[in-house]
């Protein structure tokens, strides 16, 4: 399968923030959601990705191309949403558009109308006056309009309402359906990734931890819940973390078929969520550090 | 990069078909055409540039298929565009209203004016902010009048002395050396400016 982003050990360090020796891919064809707690380096790895940030050393190649030599060409055949408002604040849609269409060769005018009039949005009010959800409408309609290969989304769902989400969600398989797209987004809000996500992308604290397809985390992760008297040095080696209460432990496994022979019937075995994953990987890396500093 | 200096130009209309009032006015009244010339150049032209400072239109443009070099190169040569469309302005105002041909030194001097200020300005402001600008400006305005008040009076009447004589030169060779050397502190601030503009961090 072929890459459509491919990130080969990235280091870029700022402002007392550090991505390391970082590598990802990004499959073609799929939708790829990117998850991580906040300030772990979503943001950062994303513009790194859109050449707004350059790195202190590794290559970034897109399309199988870099940005030395091709970054026009790259940025033709991409779509790109942030979590903020990016366009002008006092003009009309209808003059954004005039201002962003002459950047790309392939701007469909027919197709921009009809995500208009999908959206319901207004053509001839200031955009300074559009609700948070208008504007992130407006933003994916522009991004849409010039039959981008490569959709990269910052956050697109937060501060939306669910409906609004939901749509948005079922736009984005829509697209899915007709063509080579790719899609690349971050989110938090990890439920949005159950309708649409293909692999999954996890990182912490500048480090890449996982890219796996969805379905395989439920596979080899699990989360174990027993008694207490279950764990010993041995056996808390199993886990990424291991949180304990008076009535017994959970904890989160990363190799569910090893940890379903060394416990047999004494744990039970849970579906675990990625936010369950998330937060028990944390809680191990920040372990981690503890015993090792 | 010529749709960038569309994009300002565009975003400008209102401004500078709303400013077209007061530049008559001041015509109008007889003030000194250089003056006119270098205020609403300069004007007009940070203001295009403060518009699209801010990180989202950064982030915008900069996620559009432009480099930084053209995204910068799109400020220095819409500035001379803004220059040329304010000088022609200028130009026929005066035309019809004191029926007469503004000397093409004076053109010349007022756009070695505000090309020096660009030089000046542009590579600053990418470095810091067109806010800081205002201040050092602020700042060089008070110590001009407290130099004005307390050294030299008639400091106002030296300037003034110095401008007609610079334009009452009747030496060609002489404006070729200025307008020369105008053009290359022009060019190396544009160099400068793309230098500084793309290792900044958005």
């Amino acid at each position: 399968m072929e890459n459509i982003i491919e990130l080969q050990g990235v280091n870029k360090s700022f402002n007392g923030f550090k991505l390391q020796d970082f590598t990802i891919s990004v499959k073609r064809g799929f939708v790829t959601g990117f998850i991580g707690g906040n300030g772990v380096g979503k943001s950062t790895t994303i513009k790194l990705i859109m050449n707004l940030l350059q790195p202190d050393s590794g290559t970034v190649s897109i399309f199988g191309l870099d940005y030395k030599n091709h970054e026009k060409e790259i940025k033709q055949r991409i779509g790109f949403v942030f979590d903020e408002n990016i366009l002008y604040e006092n003009v009309t849609l209808n003059e954004m558009k005039r201002i962003i269409k002459p950047a790309y060769k392939n701007w469909d005018d027919a197709l921009f109308n009809q995500y208009v009039k999908k959206f319901e949005l207004p053509l001839n009010k200031n955009i300074k006056n559009f609700s948070k959800g208008m504007m992130m409408k407006a933003s994916l309609t522009i991004a849409l309009s010039h039959h981008a290969e490569l959709i990269i989304m910052d956050e697109p769902t937060s501060g939306l309402d669910p409906i609004f989400r939901r749509e948005l969600l079922e736009l984005l398989h829509e697209l899915m359906q007709n063509g080579e797209k790719t899609i690349f987004f971050s989110t938090h809000i990890t439920t949005d990734l159950d309708r649409i996500a293909d692999y999954i992308t996890f990182i912490h604290n500048g480090e890449h931890i996982f890219t796996k397809e969805y379905y395989k985390i439920e596979e080899e992760y699990a989360i174990v819940k027993g008694e207490t008297n279950l764990l010993d040095r041995d056996t808390e080696r199993e886990f990424i973390a291991i949180r304990k209460s008076n009535y017994g432990f959970e904890a989160l496994t990363g190799n569910k078929q090893r940890t379903e022979e060394v416990f047999g019937d004494a744990a039970i075995l849970e579906k675990p969520t990625l936010e369950d994953i998330m937060l028990y990987t944390k809680r191990g890396k920040d372990k981690y550090v503890e015993s090792h500093s | 990069m010529l749709n960038l200096i569309r994009k300002d130009i565009a975003l400008q209309k209102k401004t500078l078909i709303i400013l077209l009032l007061p530049l008559f006015a001041y015509l109008f009244f007889g003030s000194s055409t250089i003056w006119i010339g270098v205020l609403f150049c300069i004007a007009i032209i940070m203001q295009g540039f403060s518009m699209d400072e801010k990180s989202s239109s950064n982030l915008l443009f900069n996620s559009l298929p432009y480099t930084r070099k053209e995204i910068v190169s799109s400020k220095y040569v819409g500035a001379c565009v803004f220059t040329f469309l304010v000088l022609a302005t200028i130009f026929m105002g005066n035309l019809i209203i004191h029926k007469e041909m503004i000397q093409l030194e004076q053109l010349l001097f007022t756009m070695s004016i505000v090309m020096l200020f660009i030089s000046f300005a542009f590579p600053f402001s990418y470095l810091l902010n067109s806010q800081y600008l205002m201040i050092a400006f602020a700042v060089l305005f008070v110590l001009y009048f407290i130099i004005v008040n307390m050294f030299i009076p008639n400091l106002n009447d030296r300037i003034r002395e110095l401008v007609q004589t610079a334009l009452s030169f009747d030496n060609s060779l002489l404006y070729l050396i200025v307008v020369v050397s105008v053009l290359l502190i022009y060019i190396v601030s544009w160099m400068l400016s793309i230098r500084i503009y793309s290792k900044k961090v958005f």
